[in-house]
């Protein structure tokens, strides 16, 4: 039997009953045993695992592992991200009443993705892979109303964009959730002509990677 | 909430658990490829979904 790992919370009963928790420092890690032969894949599985994170995140934020990651006991835990667990506490702490939402849209005109072959070294191909992508952006009207009306409810947020979409991250307060879907709602009723998905509540997950600043 | 909305709402969340939150040791998706095939279906499925609610709403 293998154990899943979820998320990393701060505290046992943020995990239990729901599921088990597996101790990490003085962390606790949210797990789903597995058999041995089944596969991370399995369809049934990832619908209930996905399930449990949802039940999880209503108890109490928590720092998301990615889907993938699973180990025999607390010791391989350990070492596998054992030397991580003192950010991630203070992730926790000072993001314990907050959540993640995210807003999803297609640009309003989409780059189209550089050919490798055009290019004769890597980091030109490089180059002109990171300005395609940075060119992309929604329409200016429905990002300056995002700005305007759901940016300063969020304690932070990120634009992050490829080829095929534009989306907004953003760390809200779990009291601000309503507030946020209706000013969503408006949106929609505003700019009927933009396809968006707005979706939440998230766990740390944007907020959490190594890739982000704060 | 329609069958649409809650099959998005489904994929939506597999999309979260798949491609979103911190990568430990460096194993997590990569390792297991039939994770990775699987989330590129998902994403195909998940756009397909959304132009299904969208023009559905025309």
């Amino acid at each position: 039997m293998k154990s899943v790992i979820l998320g990393i919370h701060l505290r046992e009963e943020d995990v239990e009953p729901v599921t088990k928790a597996m101790r990490v420092a003085d962390l606790f890690a949210s797990t789903v045993g597995v058999d041995d032969d089944r596969p991370l894949a399995d369809r049934d599985l990832l619908l209930e695992i996905a399930g449990v994170r949802a039940k999880l995140l209503d108890r109490a934020t928590f720092v998301a592992v990615r889907y993938g990651l699973s180990v025999r006991d607390e010791s391989e835990l350990a070492t596998k991200c054992g030397d991580r667990t003192a950010k991630w506490r203070e992730l926790l702490i000072a993001h314990r009443e907050e959540v993640e939402m995210t807003l999803k849209a297609p640009p309003a005109a989409p780059t189209a993705r550089p050919d490798r072959r055009d290019f004769e070294s890597g980091s030109a191909y490089l180059r002109a892979l990171y300005a395609a992508t940075y060119a992309v952006d929604v329409d200016a009207k429905f990002r300056a109303r995002i700005e305007e009306t759901l940016v300063p409810r969020a304690t932070q947020h990120r634009w992050m964009r490829d080829n095929t979409s534009v989306e907004l991250a953003m760390l809200v307060r779990r009291s601000d959730l309503d507030a946020i879907r209706d000013a969503g709602e408006e949106l929609r009723r505003d700019f009927t002509s933009v396809p968006f998905l707005l979706s939440g509540p998230w766990p740390l997950e944007v907020f959490a990677s190594d890739d982000h600043q704060q | 909430m329609a069958d649409q909305e809650i099959e998005l709402t489904v994929l939506e969340a597999l999309d979260h658990l798949l491609d979103r939150g911190v990568v430990i040791a460096g194993e997590a998706v990569i390792s297991i490829g039939d994770v990775d095939l699987l989330y590129l279906g998902l994403n195909v499925v998940l756009a397909n979904v959304d132009a299904l609610k969208r023009t559905s709403r025309k």
